[in-house]
């Protein structure tokens, strides 16, 4: 189980500049992540499908809408 | 621990298999325990007897194992017999919901053949399985992941089910330590809420109590109570007058209580303390498996490897953006595109990026996967 407080330790980890408060509003929808937010975001919760067996499912920023500038 | 007492056996004896238990079931030795009992009833057989003469405790996974099998055997016209259960554990038995009917020897097809350890004319039990309530309740408890989202849920569900299932109880919170601070995280309304608060601000009562000691606590009539002087008055005059406060533990460590309160004196009978213990001891385990206490110097570990994590991760990006002639983000993307192909995570990805910007150039794991 990956809770708020350790997706936020792993998106901290991979560089995100992000508050564990905003990790939990992009969560929860209630805050929309810029572009880097959304790709490191992703690619923190595609490390943890990963351990359990899974291939990247989360979308990157770049693999779907571009970017609002 | 529990592993260590523990030791299951099974006996072919004509018509009857007989399993015997040693020591306790709990998460550790129940899936030994379910085994052996599967493997009993499939030996065929008119019944199953179960020997619990050594058993010294079983938790709601045991309680399981025995009704499930109770139940399948009782489908195909057979039985399970249960011999020589000490008091409490055919109490616990009797509380999950698991009925039992006291049989003598001479009624029972299975008595004749009794171990030694049973003389002939001790009460024996058979297990007639009917919908075992408590069972049924904690089951439904357990099946909610133990997420730390779904915590405060599952704990919300807890004091419901207390509160219904214990007789007596009419009111039941939970009280975790968060932040170093008692606080309740889950109470069935404001009176019992009222109370925690009341134990938090004089710093005694027995949630207080049981939280910090690992062990309950048992007020049987609050009138009479003179342990906790400063917080009791308050109790009296919201109308409780006896209170059951059970500890609850995160592996082992006690990290708050579950407690129980009654507006009528005595009214938590033993049955009722055992069902609170096995309501108490669930709710631990749910706790323990949501890594709810995480000490200090584990998160200050957690946080340190993170910012190690951080700052090799940067300094990849610079070795990238160097020779890639890439800005932050777009090393940052080259990285992340390798660590996915890779299927590595992307911060042993950037240590050998780093490693090999320190040995000059040569094996470069970057310029070799684009």
């Amino acid at each position: 189980m990956l809770t708020h407080g350790e997706l936020f330790l792993r998106y901290f980890e991979l560089g995100g500049m992000a508050s564990a408060l905003e990790i939990e509003a992009f969560c929860l929808g209630a805050l929309r992540p810029d572009a880097h937010d959304h790709e490191v975001l992703a690619h923190a919760l595609n490390e943890r499908f990963v351990e359990l067996g899974g291939n990247h499912p989360v979308a990157y920023s770049h693999d779907d809408d571009p970017p609002d500038a | 621990m529990s592993l260590e007492n523990f030791g299951v056996s099974i006996t072919v004896d004509g018509d009857e298999v007989a399993v015997s238990v040693r020591g306790e079931i709990d998460p550790a030795t129940a899936p030994a325990f379910g085994a052996a009992l599967e493997s009993a009833a499939a030996q065929g057989g008119h019944s199953v007897a179960l020997m619990l003469s050594d058993l010294t405790s079983i938790d709601t996974i045991g309680l399981d194992i025995v009704a499930t099998t109770a139940q399948r055997l009782s489908s195909e016209g057979r039985a399970l017999v249960i011999r020589s259960a000490p008091p409490p554990i055919l109490r616990t038995l009797t509380i999950a919901g698991i009925s039992t009917e006291v049989l003598l020897g001479d009624d029972d097809s299975g008595a004749r053949r009794l171990g030694p350890e049973q003389p002939t004319g001790t009460p024996r039990s058979r297990v007639t399985v009917r919908a075992p309530k408590a069972a049924h309740y904690v089951r439904q408890v357990m099946a909610i992941p133990a997420d730390a989202d779904v915590v405060d849920g599952s704990l919300r569900l807890v004091v419901a089910l207390a509160r219904a299932t214990i007789g007596g109880a009419d009111g039941v919170s939970v009280s975790l330590r968060r932040h170093g601070r008692l606080a309740t995280v889950a109470a069935t309304d404001r009176t019992i809420s009222a109370m925690d608060a009341g134990q938090y601000a004089t710093g005694e009562g027995p949630c207080v109590a049981a939280a910090a000691a690992g062990r309950w606590f048992h007020v049987a009539d609050l009138g009479a109570e003179v342990r906790w002087p400063a917080f009791t008055p308050a109790a009296r005059a919201l109308g409780i007058r006896s209170i059951l406060s059970s500890p609850l533990l995160s592996r082992d460590i006690p990290v708050g209580a579950l407690n129980i309160y009654s507006r009528t004196a005595d009214a938590f009978a033993s049955v009722d303390q055992e069902l609170a213990a096995l309501f108490a001891a669930q709710t631990s385990l749910i706790l323990g498996d949501a890594g709810v206490v995480v000490s200090d110097a584990q998160l200050a570990e957690r946080l340190q490897e993170a910012m190690r994590g951080r700052q090799t991760i940067a300094l990849a990006q610079g070795v990238i953006m160097e020779r890639e002639g890439v800005d932050e983000m777009g090393a940052y993307t080259v990285l992340r595109t390798c660590s996915q192909q890779a299927s590595q995570p992307l911060r042993s990805w950037a240590r050998e990026v780093v490693e090999s910007a320190a040995r000059q150039g040569r094996g470069d794991p970057v310029r070799s996967s684009l």
